[in-house]
């Protein structure tokens, strides 16, 4: 008896919690349906949101499937992008000769948006997966090579010198200090990267995909059945904001240790 | 005891008759492995371990020199412990950093064991300490101290870890992280970590500089014990007089901007030192006239007024100190 009346009251808090915080999603959410009812809007136009809450729940197995390749490519990609980008800051760090060869190539790349290397990559890797995990991968690499070589250089003075007096050598140096205090940075990457990840493998799966939320969209689009459109919309910002509260609450519990 | 006498006088003085000082240097030999060091002594004249000859240093700041060092001469003997007193940005720090080969003098010549630094450092037989713990927080307290042999790539001595968390009161905190302990701790940990390897060499940057008078003074006892355990070659550069004064065999007083060497004193105490010799006169009698020095350094004018130049310089410094 008390022990469901506490549950409830725990359910009641949480709830309230969800509600104070995020009254804002829920009003806009409220005022669209109102909004699509009022005018009389085809679901073509738009659809309500009641339909499209329905449509996913009422076909989960539509769904599934794409969010599973989505999922797989955009981890796939996030952890590839991860290495990749400690991989050259490593290399950035460890050469001068690197640095001045990669740095301004790095800058380059960063410079032209997602979209636009979309064909240049389908180009060069082909069509398909391939292409979906090397799109995904440079949207990851960029933050994580980024970060990593800030926190390889900011190490304190007063540590790099004791290094230096115990003769430690250069990975060494990289080993046993530079790594370890540049994780709290490789976290916050991750943070940046997770939802940004999902959002561009679904983008290349949209535009030259043949599997996963992206190609979901598309097909969709094409065959107008709108409320599965925008459920494909829905699942992908449900999906990325998971990942950001998921790397966000890695990054609190795990950075703390290193600094 | 000349002011410009470049401090190369063996520890003992002739003037205290075999002083307690002296005797113990000589005496109470260090522990049997120590052997390089005990052998270098009884070979007869005791070796320079670390010198500095005609040092000048200059740093470049906004496109102007400014000498941090001007020819100082400074020599420390196997097994003694110098102290190097002098305010704030005097380049004590420096004469540090030279002897660590963190930096290259302009002109002159660093010497440690007849040697450029750098081979010292290369063979791992140099420990430091600086006034930042620089401790790694993500390893534990025994990790940080057995970092050197990890950094040697020696296989960690655990036993040797586990003494001189003893020798440091640290046993119970082992596995704390360092963000867990006070900040007399972590020093005492960062200087456990420096003495890992037994080196030849310790070289301790104000080591209490950012801790309250009370641990400081607490520390300052506990360094001293460790020390007459150990016997290393110690340079400690500091600004507090007393702790260079309870410490030392030798002080040596640097001049501000540029740093030259002003006075060399030698501390005749008996050892150990402990809480009652910082009561007695004779140990006031040297604190004040070392502070009357750097006063009068600071005020270009020394010897004027001793005992009140001697209280206010001794104030002020503890609070820039501070």
């Amino acid at each position: 008896m008390s022990g469901s009346g506490a549950v409830l009251r725990r359910f009641l808090g949480a709830l309230g919690t969800v509600f104070s915080r995020y009254w804002t999603v829920l009003a806009l959410l409220l005022a669209w349906e109102l909004w699509v009812r009022a005018r009389h809007l085809n679901a073509i136009v738009v659809p309500a949101p009641y339909s499209v809450v329905s449509d996913v729940f009422d076909n989960p197995s539509a769904y599934a499937g794409p969010l599973g390749h989505t999922l797989l490519n955009s981890v796939v990609g996030l952890a590839l992008g991860m290495v990749l980008g400690l991989w050259c800051a490593m290399a950035v760090w460890f050469s001068r000769m690197l640095s001045g060869l990669l740095t301004p190539l790095l800058l380059v790349m960063r410079s032209v948006p997602v979209v636009v290397m979309i064909p240049v990559v389908a180009r060069v890797v082909g069509f398909g997966t391939p292409a979906v995990t090397t799109i995904t991968t440079l949207v990851s690499f960029f933050p994580t090579f980024v970060m990593v070589l800030s926190g390889l250089r900011a190490a304190p003075t007063a540590m790099t010198d004791v290094f230096a007096v115990l003769g430690a050598s250069r990975p060494m140096v990289l080993r046993r200090l530079l790594l370890p205090h540049a994780v709290p940075e490789l976290l916050v990457a991750l943070r940046l990267t997770a939802p940004s990840a999902v959002l561009a493998a679904m983008l290349a799966e949209y535009l030259l995909g043949r599997s996963g939320l992206g190609t979901l969209f598309a097909d969709a689009v094409v065959f107008v059945a709108p409320q599965r459109a925008w459920g494909a919309a829905l699942i992908a910002t449900v999906v990325s904001v998971a990942c950001f509260v998921a790397a966000r609450g890695v990054e609190r519990r795990y950075a703390g240790r290193f600094r | 005891m000349g002011k410009s006498a470049p401090a190369s006088i063996p520890p003992t003085d002739p003037d205290t008759g075999g002083g307690p000082a002296g005797s113990t240097e000589e005496g109470t030999a260090p522990d049997p492995d120590a052997d390089p060091r005990t052998e270098s002594a009884d070979a007869g004249s005791p070796r320079a371990a670390l010198e500095l000859s005609g040092v000048t240093k200059h740093f470049p700041l906004r496109r102007r020199n400014t000498v941090a060092l001007d020819g100082v001469d400074l020599t420390v003997e196997q097994g003694e412990f110098v102290s190097l007193l002098g305010p704030s940005g005097c380049g004590k720090s420096t004469v540090l950093r030279l002897l660590a080969g963190l930096e290259e003098p302009t002109t002159g010549r660093v010497r440690v064991h007849d040697r450029p630094p750098a081979a010292l450092v290369n063979d791992h037989r140099l420990g430091i300490a600086f006034q930042q713990h620089a401790l790694l927080p993500w390893a534990s307290i025994a990790d940080n101290v057995a970092l050197p042999f990890r950094v040697a790539g020696r296989p960690v001595d655990r036993a040797r870890v586990t003494e001189l968390l003893r020798l440091t009161g640290l046993e119970e905190f082992a596995e704390a992280r360092p963000r867990q302990l006070s900040g007399g701790m972590r020093q005492r940990a960062a200087i456990a970590r420096a003495l890992a390897l037994n080196p030849e060499v310790l070289l301790l940057d104000e080591p209490f500089g950012s801790l309250d008078a009370v641990t400081r003074r607490r520390l300052n006892f506990e360094l001293a014990r460790i020390w007459s355990e150990q016997r290393i070659t110690t340079l400690l550069v500091t600004h507090d007089v007393e702790e260079a004064v309870l410490l030392a065999n030798r002080v040596v007083v640097l001049t501000g901007r540029p740093g030259r060497v002003r006075h060399v004193e030698h501390i005749d105490l008996p050892r150990p030192r402990g809480g009652r010799l910082t009561r007695e006169p004779r140990f006031h009698e040297v604190v004040d006239r070392l502070t009357a020095l750097l006063d009068g350094d600071l005020a270009s004018r020394a010897g004027a007024d001793e005992g009140a130049t001697a209280q206010t310089g001794r104030r002020w410094l503890r609070r820039r100190g501070r």
